[in-house]
């Protein structure tokens, strides 16, 4: 909960700090742009250029924002596509293993616990990629029923890169545990140097009725 | 109709927005297309459509009842009943999931673009008259994210060769290349030469097809 809070904080700024500032820009720019149109057409024709390269920025911006905060492929269409569509999107080749229902189909995996396991197989990918250096990923992901404990996501994301990754504070896997850790889950790292890395993250959820 | 060649495209329109309805109705008209009609969801467009018959079906992606993926759908429906009618999608983000189902769900003239792009009449007019002659135009944020998933076959091609990759997987023309790259047709052609046989792709001569091939290629 508490790191909800802050990136709704960091949301707040960045909106402040890009978006909002662009279009009070634009707004000033439009109102000189009103004082030139008779005066010098010429000048008036080049800042509507600038204004309009402006708007465009400011769209950039806004979906940017948006994509970190809610991906629209997981609002429209689910953990499991959209998990498909990280895999696809990567630059190293991902096999994929999803065995999480498509279509809104039961057990429903609460929006929230989506949200945090799209960002956290977002960044295992990422890792994979930029620090391990890896040529091949796979990403599994499923449902587990155990009964007394009731239900858990897991999700695991394998490479066959350097290996070597351990949790130091104020680093991609410490805030990752953090993150998994804030749902009640857990984060399993094994990851020898030299490779193979595997981690596991393993987080309860009640279904949705 | 006296003469076909100069009657204006027909469009319908779906998009659920007031504002960016009445934005690209004037657009189309200044455009020099004639609006059929312009509807708030894609369900009444689907029911008008054989009585509408229009060229060209303009759909926005996230629209009532759950304001998901309906564009999405619709245009997929549209492409499967009527591969007669272009389809062009417009969104506010687009998703390389969605480019691909449209290019496998049939092959008559199909366009995704970011809302962004149409801004610019020049560049709306430009993909309604391409969708309408049964060709491919993709965003070049679609195609950026289809070339960046095939890093490795693609390095083997030079620096100007990934240039006349990206623009034909946008699905433009040999001349549309030339102009954006400020080169001849003919170097243009060199390098789409050049690419099919790095590639081992099988040349299909017209410009349309080859897109369609390229396009295959990147979703292998």
């Amino acid at each position: 909960m508490q790191a909800e809070d802050a990136s709704l904080r960091r949301l707040e700024r960045d909106i402040h700090d890009g978006p909002q500032q662009r279009l009070v820009r634009l707004q000033m720019d439009l109102a000189s742009i009103e004082r030139a149109v008779d005066r010098d057409p010429d000048a008036a024709r080049r800042m509507l250029g600038e204004a309009r390269q402006q708007a465009r920025e400011t769209l950039d911006e806004l979906r940017a924002l948006s994509r970190g905060f809610a991906p629209p492929i997981l609002q429209d269409r689910g953990l499991a596509v959209a998990l498909e569509s990280l895999g696809a999107r990567s630059t190293v080749p991902v096999v994929l293993e999803i065995g999480i229902p498509a279509d809104g189909a039961p057990p429903v995996v609460p929006a929230s616990i989506e949200r945090n396991v799209y960002f956290v197989a977002a960044e295992l990918l990422t890792n994979a990629v930029k620090h391990a250096e890896a040529r091949g990923i796979r990403l599994r992901a499923s449902l587990r029923d155990t009964g007394a404990t009731g239900w858990w996501l897991d999700l695991w994301v394998t490479d066959d890169g350097r290996g070597g990754a351990t949790s130091v504070p104020g680093h991609g896997l410490a805030g990752l545990e953090e993150r998994v850790r804030g749902l009640d889950g857990i984060l399993v790292v094994d990851s020898p140097v030299g490779g193979p890395t595997s981690i596991g993250a393993h987080i309860p959820f009640v279904p949705v009725a | 109709m006296t003469d076909p060649t100069h009657a204006p495209l027909r469009i319908v329109l779906a998009e659920d927005s007031v504002l960016l309805r009445e934005g690209l109705v004037r657009l189309f008209d200044e455009a020099g297309f004639e609006t059929i009609a312009a509807h708030g969801d894609a369900d009444a467009l689907l029911a008008a459509l054989d009585r509408d018959a229009p060229d060209v079906a303009v759909l926005d992606v996230r629209m009532p009842p759950t304001f998901r993926d309906e564009g999405v759908r619709a245009a997929i429906e549209i492409r499967r009943r009527r591969p007669d009618i272009g389809v062009l999608l417009l969104s506010q983000y687009v998703e390389g999931t969605y480019a691909n189902e449209l290019l496998s769900s049939g092959d008559g003239g199909m366009g995704y673009l970011l809302k962004d792009r149409v801004a610019s009449l020049d560049e709306l007019r430009d993909a309604v008259e391409r969708v309408s002659q049964g060709g491919t135009v993709l965003d070049p944020q679609v195609v950026r994210e289809l070339l960046g998933r095939r890093g490795d076959p693609l390095a083997r091609l030079t620096p100007r060769e990934r240039e006349v990759m990206a623009l034909m997987a946008e699905g433009r023309t040999n001349a549309g290349i030339a102009k954006a790259l400020f080169i001849g047709v003919g170097a243009v052609e060199k390098n789409v030469t050049s690419i099919f046989q790095k590639l081992a792709l099988e040349d299909s001569g017209t410009d349309h097809r080859r897109v369609l091939a390229v396009l295959a290629w990147l979703q292998r």
